[in-house]
């Protein structure tokens, strides 16, 4: 019972983090139908920027970790603009630009390898507190990305649904071509999405940075878990997000208790066939926002 | 099994190939223009600290022989590739060091990679040696590949003296997935079950994998009187990290600890005990004393065994070129130089004193206990593991 009870804890834990990656993803695909995969090295991206500002510009942490999420931003929009929009632009298929999104993940991951180096960069000196609760113990990590998606989740339906670019989003999400015969700059609209979008996952990358270190390759697994809670929750849903996180993070933790741990990775993309298959929709479409 | 034999075959027939290296002496020796040995490496590897290290000892023991007049006065060039860890960009990298150079000794590192690169030196008759790699896999089954590190049959058992001298009985291990990381588990849990203890938890993980919480929660759960760790850089940083924030205060144990593992871990690697060859810069033998403090005057870092291994590497392979080249023709080949070592197997070591290669390949060298005492490793003593 007391392994149960740390499992579920650590189901919980993991699924805020990886709610927070499949909202950021779900996002943008659910938007702009773009498989992002280069997410994942924005998502480096913005640990490494938290890093830069701590190390370098000798900013205290709780300062350092908002160049996070504006480093992403930046980076996310600069890859739509920059990448993903003449492809756009020039009417290519949905194919040329997933195979554009898997070589531009290549690039930005080399890219950030020559500027940082592969080895592991870390903030030696932190230390998240630690509580124990009877048999269980959760870190300050934990709690706080259960806190932080549950405000961001708040924060983005608010937006979402209140503000002229949120309902813009959610506009284009629904039906592209539609959006842009009533007037509305799909373009912008773009890429506001791969800004918020990006800001989101960069939330996760901070986490990771602060939990195990920043390195080049970090977010090649995220993105892949990004990808099947988006999925499984129901594309460009926040309520499905939410979900396929904790069941993700749940499964993953309570599904190895009995089985052995070699099957880990595999657990998340046995969940993605097993939704797929019974409900290729998602969990939550039908239920936006 | 044939390769043993094939080695043993080779001792035996010592005699008559120096015999005949002796005939060969009178023909002279076909000097190349330049002895270019190769290296593959993972320089750009998440754990490329060890790439980093290896590479440097590499370029301090050419630098070294060239400054002294080369090997017959003829310079030593290193052709250092990268394998990313990752076997086939490593067998790719093989191919460029045979297209481009016609490579006829290397050095090696990672196990996954060598298990890749060494059935194709062998085919190719290019002299290998592995100071990295610990995996039990490739131990004695290449005639062509010797290893200056202690392999994990030796390191487990090592790592083992520490659980039993503290009277430990109930094990709890957590190891990589990779051939690393099971071979050391294999031979941790057979001399563990040996000695009549119990293993109460097994788990494993990726070597990239950054949530290892389900394991650490069961390991936790399954109790057990230390922790053992079949992980290497940065790998057990996590553990140790993981396992602390868990609740787990049990001994850790492993073999290995790098600056790599101390950022990860933090504070988290206080205590921790681990087992490694151990290379001490303040033996009595002048070389390990000059290799330290060239060392350290270059790099403003203390050397560790993968800098030393792969700094000896060098001048292993040098050791036997200046013998095959004694027995004149056409010296430098893999096949000579392995007939070298072969013919007569003790070299010079870094590690102070002599190292003797067995006949399956592996060098013998001292084991030492650390315990990592404010941030740094303190050696304990010395482990007494038969051979």
């Amino acid at each position: 019972m007391e392994l149960f009870a740390q499992l579920l804890v650590n189901g919980l834990g993991n699924g805020s983090y990886y709610a927070l990656l499949g909202l950021g993803f779900g996002l943008i695909f659910g938007t702009t139908r773009i498989v992002h995969f280069a997410y994942g090295p924005v998502f480096a991206f913005s640990a490494f920027a938290v890093w830069m500002a701590g190390k370098f510009l000798g900013l205290p942490l709780w300062i350092a970790v908002l160049f996070g999420p504006a480093a992403a931003s930046v980076g996310g929009a600069a890859v739509y603009w920059l990448a993903y929009r003449p492809f756009e632009q020039r009417g290519m298929s949905s194919h040329s630009v997933l195979i554009l999104s898997l070589g531009l993940t290549i690039v930005l991951e080399s890219a950030l390898t020559l500027g940082f180096g592969p080895s592991i960069h870390t903030f030696p000196d932190f230390a998240a507190p630690i509580f124990i609760l009877g048999p269980v113990f959760v870190t300050g990590l934990q709690l706080a990305e259960t806190v932080t998606l549950l405000v961001l989740a708040v924060a983005l339906t608010r937006f979402l649904q209140h503000t002229r670019y949120g309902k813009g989003i959610l506009a284009l999400g629904d039906d592209r071509d539609m959006a842009r015969i009533v007037g509305i700059d799909t373009d912008r609209i773009s890429l506001v999405v791969f800004a918020l979008g990006s800001a989101i996952s960069a939330v996760a990358g901070v986490f990771t940075l602060l939990n195990e270190g920043a390195t080049p390759t970090m977010g090649f697994y995220p993105v892949f878990v990004a990808f099947v809670v988006a999925v499984v929750g129901g594309l460009g849903s926040i309520p499905g997000a939410i979900a396929g996180g904790y069941m993700v993070g749940l499964v993953e933790s309570l599904g190895l208790w009995q089985i052995p741990t070699e099957w880990q990775n595999s657990i998340a993309f046995v969940l993605l066939f097993v939704v797929l298959m019974l409900r290729p929709q998602g969990l939550f479409v039908g239920m936006k926002r | 099994m044939t390769a043993n034999v094939s080695r043993r075959t080779a001792l035996a027939l010592a005699p008559a190939m120096l015999a005949a290296s002796s005939v060969r002496a009178a023909e002279p020796p076909k000097d190349p223009p330049v002895f270019r040995i190769g290296a593959l490496l993972g320089l750009t590897d998440k754990g490329n600290w060890n790439a980093t290290v290896m590479q440097r000892g590499i370029m301090m023991a050419v630098d070294e022989i060239n400054a002294a007049g080369g090997i017959a006065g003829i310079k030593v060039e290193a052709a250092i590739e990268d394998h990313q860890g990752v076997p086939r960009v490593g067998v790719d990298a093989l191919q460029r060091l045979r297209a481009r150079y016609d490579i006829q000794a290397v050095l090696l590192s990672y196990s996954t990679v060598g298990l890749a690169a060494a059935p194709i030196c062998e085919e190719n008759k290019i002299f290998m040696l592995d100071g990295g790699s610990v995996t039990d896999g490739l131990v004695g089954k290449f005639s062509y590949l010797f290893h200056n590190r202690s392999v994990a049959s030796v390191m487990a058992r090592a790592a083992m003296t520490v659980a039993k001298k503290n009277g430990y009985k109930k094990m709890a291990q957590m190891a990589s997935s990779t051939d690393d990381g099971q071979s050391l588990l294999r031979a941790a849990e057979a001399d563990w079950k040996a000695y009549g203890g119990t293993i109460v938890g097994t788990e494993t993980g990726l070597p990239t994998a950054s949530n290892i919480d389900t394991q650490m929660a069961k390991l936790r759960t399954a109790g057990g009187d230390f922790l053992a760790i079949w992980e290497f850089s940065p790998g057990p940083g996590l553990v140790l990290k993981r396992a602390r924030e868990f609740g787990m205060t049990q001994q850790a144990i492993g073999i290995e600890f790098t600056a790599e593992i101390l950022k990860v871990a933090g504070a988290h690697a206080e205590g921790y005990v681990f087992a490694t060859d151990y290379f001490n810069p303040e033996a009595a033998d002048p070389w390990p004393q000059r290799f330290a403090a060239d060392y350290r005057k270059k790099y403003g870092d203390n050397p560790e065994v993968y800098a030393a291994n792969y700094y000896e590497g060098i001048y292993i392979i040098a050791e036997a070129i200046k013998r095959a080249r004694a027995g004149g023709g056409n010296y430098f080949t893999g096949e000579r130089l392995k007939q070298a070592l072969d013919a007569s197997p003790v070299v010079p070591s870094v590690y102070g004193g002599n190292m003797t290669f067995q006949p399956d390949g592996t060098g013998l060298k001292r084991v030492g206990i650390f315990k990592v005492v404010d941030g740094k490793a303190v050696f304990q003593n010395f482990a007494e593991v038969s051979r």
